[in-house]
């Protein structure tokens, strides 16, 4: 072996390193994209100023970010709850499609109700069709052990091609009859709209308060019940699972139940936070329910700590946004963000291995 | 044997976060001798060996190889100097041919196998060490002991000098273990060092020339085989005098009512194959029931079927002649069956998990573990703390994964909980495979207290010894079916190997 | 003229909000880049074709050459808006659903944005964001824009127009500029074009190129303004050859190379010997380069890339209209309204014509062009038949801003059916 460093896995992980790696992660981060803006002849104190103030430190950006943090928290969960579950349920994406497309029929069917009614059965009806679209992949797999990324993947372009179906193939009840030119989906009455609210000066969707609230839930559910425990055996330890009598079975499908209801859900809040109508193309750009994974990554699947990575990456793809123009083309946005994820990464294999130099006998641990 | 000293260790130290695996050992193997290394789990040995091999650096101490101080940056460094180890866990490619596993990884061959050649040299090779294993069959199509023989291959082709086997006889049948040390001979007798890894006295007391005993990271001592004695080996490695006598209890249990009674009970295996055929026993309450038989012959299809973990396709379990659900873990549980499998690390616990997770696996579901469904983690606590010292395991926390846990210990987290269920039956598979002697005994006397408490133990078990030193009364399986049943006093090794080899004592079967 | 006659009621519906659409998507819808710098390409490509020997002189006064503000309408009780700032050059910003060398769309906008910088120099500071996903990050996007000063704010994707309705509503004292949708406000206005008559003049290059009578159509979707551009495109090509037919395909996208070069492959087996994509990608120019058919494009001109079998496209000029609206600021006489562009103030262009179009029918295809750039929207002066004979537009008369607008039928010479919705 040539290399004068190596990894060695951590038998234990201390604790320090949960909230020292992630510093030092940021740290790295910022020193390499220093590197690169000075490269590019950029000021890289500006740049980072500007970052911060667009994305976190003035009320309004902060609310702004919150936006786009808002869908990329319910898609982060529902990754999150599938992965620590040992499932790979890519679907994310076609449930909150579902979601979306549940929730928009009761804003429409609806719209003589109560504000509360409408969005009580939006949220029900978006995390009905989320659910149950997922639940087709959870009981391919638990039935059959059909590969759920293939499964959830699929079902993703179904969603997308359903979409497509409702609003541009069709007069279905999702789109506008009126809409002679492109095709369009019907909007919601307003009174349909979910409210924002303002919390200290921050303007705070109510999706984003519902997934906060959502994501303590979820973490209550996996490490205080029976059922968290339940799918944590399952995920780790299949066979100590059936030892103790776990219907493995039906906890796959329950979790990608839960977690498809968490997208459609998401999928509620994006047409009654947001577009206030079903937007068959803006759904499939946007890509909330791969973002999500990313989101699920980064927070290792912890899904208090998914509402938080959210918020960073909404700030992120805010901040990116708000960096570019004439004199900072959208690459160098793009490269610094992906600096920033892929230190996040390291720093998430620095917390599970430890660097050792070759050369000395000592023990040199790197951030520890 | 030759006096010149091939490799030498001293003070070496190396550290792992919270522990010291190596504490200043010193050890040294001489050309032409198999140097045992003996020590409970935990002792070091491991930690030593793979220093050895290159594959951990050590914080202090050196390593000399025929006179030269030495350090290895890789294993195949260390291969490069004429060191080898074959694992305890194999590392080959079960695709390949037993010629390619050999010559993988080798630099010195070019980009093209010349495969007759290869072939033609690991036919040599076998032979003249006794390796029986045909170059040109597929590694998924042979046994476990010629798996092994296709490792110690691998490393002798690449002209290792010194080779280091770590627990091999762990997988072997006592015929392969026999083959295994002829070849060990053979290969010392050429000038070539074999140090054997091990903690069981019998094969240390039987192939080695020399043996080095380590406890708790440190070097006791170095002696010669034939000075000593399996017992002042066994005192040396555990620290204290270890009893081998046979387990005195009372055997009354002729008056008692049955407790576990599985009648006329068959089942398929993994694949499909009938696994258990037509298999009636009973057990009476404080009895301790041996199963006897080489292992694949429906031992572990007919402790799941008992635990409900395998659906039985005819028959019938009962406890208490109560007849349980087919096949419902959850009913076997709640009937009071306790269940040791025999992997313990990956089906008797969640071994990423800790202490207290792993305590609670089978009463999550009852209070005061859960109620309304909500884990009461203080109850948790509570259990653990309490488990952890009534069955002395030793651990730095109750949150520690069980991973981390020495053999004794994770056996202890499984006991503990499966007694503290106070179960009606215990169903005990391999309950001190691979444990060193201080935790065998104490898995032993737990055992034996259970019984004697009344609880009715199926002891699955390979090791006769242990059968028959525990058990009330032994049945033998073989291809499933029960083939004897016999009160221990009239059991012997001869006569219960007989049965397990499938000849029929017709005496004794019921 | 009756095409501005019935400008002016435009307003009046899209504020009655009817919900007409004048435009698809703008996220795929592409548009020419190469040739902004052409300030009168038919005319200046017909001068520097090789083929070209003796071309009609166009009717200059009419193409490219009146002012923009023909083709515009205020609003309804539209009063100007003061979005010029107090102190300060003024700021403008362009939002963009792709990036900036897209090659279609998105490109022909960042020209617009460049015009009006070269046109300004210090007096305007543009900046662009490109890649906004349409969706909620929109109107977090021209949050920041007002934040950082911009007063006026073009918007060029469909998928943007409600939050720039929101937007316009929220900032009072900005402009917008949306190009392309239908809603209005006191400061927001509408921006697009007549494709229809470059499509009519592409059919006639194609109805020549044809020997067989046999022409291809890939459509996007089935959306009026596509029918519109599939009708007119037929009956240019029938103006050549009354006897042909044009086969239209439904792609069921707007961009999506892999399927568009199929769809083409597929068209061309089918018998085509040449062919038209209403799509954004040149994929459909690569399968008929590899089977030598004549081809017309859309939205950029690809004469460079295919001089084989180039024929011509409609394209699109933004900075057009950009640059005078712009001007309007500085002079704080700026209104929100309605713009229609057209072959007469420029804004619709025909790309460079390719070598297989020969110097006669350039030379119909320039009269013709004139003719429109006079008269916007007359080739769908009837009779209008659609596929079953039924008369559409009676004989004589002129196409209404409704009939164009809400075109739901395909002319006699179309083969394939409008997809059953």
């Amino acid at each position: 072996m040539k290399s004068p460093l190596r990894l060695e896995r951590r038998l234990t992980q201390p604790k320090k390193l949960n909230w020292l790696v992630p510093l030092i992660s940021i740290a790295a981060a910022l020193a390499l994209g220093a590197i690169v803006l000075l490269l590019t002849g950029k000021n890289p104190l500006s740049a980072y100023h500007r970052i911060l103030e667009t994305a976190f430190t003035s009320k309004s950006s902060f609310s702004g970010t919150l936006v786009s943090a808002t869908p990329l928290a319910f898609t982060g969960l529902c990754a999150a709850l599938t992965f620590r579950a040992g499932i790979i349920n890519i679907g994310g994406e076609g449930q909150f499609f579902m979601g979306a497309v549940g929730a928009t029929l009761a804003g429409l069917a609806l719209s003589g109700q109560p504000t509360a009614i409408i969005i009580l059965s939006m949220v029900v009806m978006g995390a009905l069709f989320g659910g149950l679209y997922a639940v087709i992949a959870g009981v391919l797999k638990a039935k059959f052990n059909t590969n759920e990324i293939i499964t959830t993947l699929m079902l993703n372009y179904l969603a997308g091609i359903f979409l497509n179906y409702l609003i541009f193939g069709s007069t279905s009840y999702w789109r506008d009859p009126q809409s002679m030119g492109f095709p369009t989906g019907k909007q919601l009455q307003p009174r349909a709209f979910w409210p924002s609210l303002h919390i200290v000066g921050f303007t705070v969707p109510l999706g984003f308060l519902l997934a906060t609230i959502l994501g303590m839930l979820l973490w209550f559910l996996y490490a205080r019940t029976r059922f968290g425990y339940e799918v944590n055996v399952i995920a780790d330890a299949p066979s100590a699972a059936r030892y103790a009598g776990m219907r493995t079975r039906w906890k796959i499908i329950s979790v990608m139940a839960i977690a498809g209801a968490v997208a459609g859900f998401g999928g509620a809040s994006d047409v009654g936070d947001f577009r206030h109508v079903l937007d068959a193309k803006g759904l499939q750009l946007a890509g909330y329910g791969y973002t999500g994974i990313v989101v699920a990554a980064l927070a290792r699947y912890n899904p208090v700590s998914a509402v938080t990575v959210a918020i960073l990456m909404g700030g992120l793809t805010n901040a990116g946004y708000a960096l570019q123009g004439p004199n900072f083309p959208s690459g160098l946005v793009g490269t610094l963000q992906g600096l920033i994820l892929f230190t996040a990464v390291a720093g998430e294999v620095l917390t599970r291995y430890r660097i050792r130099t070759q050369k000395s006998g000592a023990l040199s641990e790197v951030a520890a | 044997m030759s006096e010149k000293i091939a490799v030498r260790m001293s003070g070496i130290v190396k550290r792992f976060p919270g522990v010291i695996a190596n504490d200043g050992v010193n050890f040294d193997a001489r050309e032409g001798e198999v140097h045992a290394l003996l020590g409970e789990n935990g002792a070091g040995k491991s930690t030593l060996s793979n220093i050895l091999t290159g594959l951990y650096r050590p914080d202090n101490g050196e390593i000399e190889l025929n006179g030269e101080s030495i350090s290895f940056s890789s294993p195949r460094a260390a291969l490069n100097a004429g060191i080898g180890m074959v694992h305890q866990h194999f590392r080959l490619v079960s695709s390949f041919t037993v010629a390619e596993n050999v010559v993988l990884g080798d630099e010195s061959t070019g980009t093209f196998l010349n495969a007759g050649d290869v072939a033609q040299k690991v036919e040599e090779l076998s032979q003249r060490y006794n390796l029986a294993v045909d170059p040109r069959a597929r590694v998924w199509q042979l046994s476990v002991g010629e798996q092994q023989r296709v490792e110690i291959l691998k490393v002798l082709y690449r002209g290792a000098r010194i080779l280091i086997l770590d627990e091999p006889t762990a997988v072997l049948t006592p015929q392969e273990a026999d083959a295994l040390f002829i070849t060990l001979r053979a290969m010392v007798k050429e000038g070539r060092t074999v140090i054997f890894i091990s903690h069981k006295l019998d094969e240390v007391m039987a192939v080695s020339d020399r043996v080095t005993v380590l406890r708790g990271g440190r070097t006791v001592g170095t002696i010669e085989t034939a000075h000593s004695s399996r017992r002042e080996l066994a005192r040396l490695m555990v620290g204290r005098e270890v009893v081998f006598d046979r387990v005195e209890r009372k055997i009354n249990s002729s008056d008692k009512e049955t407790v576990l009674r599985v009648n006329a009970v068959s089942a398929l295996d993994d694949r499909g194959n009938k696994a258990l055929n037509d298999v009636s026993l009973t057990i009476k309450t404080g009895e301790v029931l041996g199963v006897a038989g080489v292992s694949g012959n429906g031992q572990r299809e007919l402790a799941e079927v008992i635990a409900g973990m395998r659906h039985a396709s005819a028959g019938t379990i009962s406890v208490n002649e109560k007849e349980i659900p087919n096949g419902k873990v959850r009913h076997a549980i709640s009937a009071g069956i306790a269940h040791v499998p025999e992997d313990r690390l990956h089906t008797g616990l969640a071994s990423s998990h800790s202490i207290e997770d792993n305590l609670i696996l089978k009463s999550y579901r009852t209070q005061p573990i859960s109620r309304y469904s909500v884990l009461r983690r203080k109850a948790i606590q509570e259990n653990a703390s309490q488990l952890v010292e009534q069955y002395d395991v030793k651990t730095p926390s109750t949150e520690t994964p069980v991973r981390l846990l020495s053999g004794g210990n994770v056996q202890k987290v499984l006991l503990a909980r499966e007694f503290s269920a106070n179960p009606k039956v215990l169903i005990a598979a391999s309950p001190t495979r691979g444990l060193d002697v201080g935790a065998i005994e104490n898995v032993r006397s737990h055992i034996v207290a259970a019984a004697d408490s009344g609880v009715g133990v199926l002891l699955i078990s390979e090791d006769l010894e242990e059968l028959l030193s525990l058990s009330d009364r032994i049945v033998v399986l073989y291809e499933g079916r029960i083939v004897g049943d016999l009160p221990t006093s009239s059991a012997t090794r001869e006569s219960l190997g007989l049965l397990m080899g499938g000849v029929a004592l017709e005496e004794h079967t019921s | 003229m009756n095409k501005r006659l019935t400008r002016k009621w435009l307003p009046a519906v899209a504020v009655l909000g009817l919900g007409v659409s004048l435009v698809a998507c703008g996220s795929s819808k592409s548009d020419t880049a190469s040739d902004a710098s052409t300030t009168d390409t038919a005319a200046a490509t017909a001068d520097t074709m090789a083929s070209t020997t003796d071309t009609a002189a166009p009717d200059a006064t009419a193409v490219g050459s009146t002012s923009w503000d023909t083709n515009f309408t205020p609003w309804k009780d539209g009063k100007p808006v003061n979005c010029k700032p107090a102190t300060g050059p003024l700021k403008a910003a362009w939002i963009y659903v792709g990036p900036i060398n897209d090659g279609g769309w998105t490109q022909a906008h960042h020209e617009g944005l460049k015009a009006v910088q070269a046109k300004f120099g210090d007096q305007v500071v543009t900046t662009y964001k490109e890649n906004i996903p349409e969706g909620p990050q929109v109107l977090t996007t021209i949050d920041q824009l007002v934040k950082d000063g911009n007063t006026v704010i073009f918007g060029t994707s469909f998928g943007f127009q409600d939050a720039f309705v929101t937007a316009a509503g929220k900032y009072p004292n900005v402009c917008f500029e949306f190009e392309t949708g239908f809603k209005s406000a006191a400061n927001l206005s509408q921006a697009y074009g007549a494709g229809e008559d470059g499509d009519y003049l592409a059919g006639m290059a194609a109805g020549a190129a044809s020997k067989t009578g046999k022409v291809g159509y890939l459509a996007p979707f089935a959306i009026p303004e596509v029918i519109r551009g599939v009708n007119a495109f037929t009956l240019g090509v029938r103006n050549i050859n009354p006897a042909a037919t044009v086969q239209v395909v439904w792609t069921g996208t707007w961009f999506d190379p892999a399927k568009e070069r199929q769809a083409a492959e597929s068209l061309i087996s089918a018998g085509v010997d040449a062919i038209s994509s209403a799509q954004d990608s040149p994929a459909a120019g690569e399968a008929a380069k590899a089977k030598s058919i004549p081809w017309v494009g859309y939205d950029s001109d690809q004469n460079a890339n295919f001089p084989e079998v180039w024929l011509t496209a409609t394209t699109y000029h933004w900075g057009v209209y950009e640059v005078p609206r712009i001007q309007q600021v500085l002079d704080g006489t700026w209104v929100a309204g309605d713009y229609y562009g057209g072959l007469d103030d420029g804004f619709v262009k025909m790309a460079t014509f390719g070598k297989l179009v020969s110097a006669d029918t350039q030379a119909k295809i320039l009269a013709k062009q004139a003719e429109l750039a006079a008269n916007s929207g007359s080739q769908f002066t009837g009779p209008i038949k659609a596929q079953d004979g039924t008369e559409k537009i009676a004989a004589g008369a002129s196409a209404s801003y409704g009939d164009l607008m809400g075109m739901n039928y395909l002319v006699e010479g179309v083969l394939g059916d409008l997809p059953k919705s």
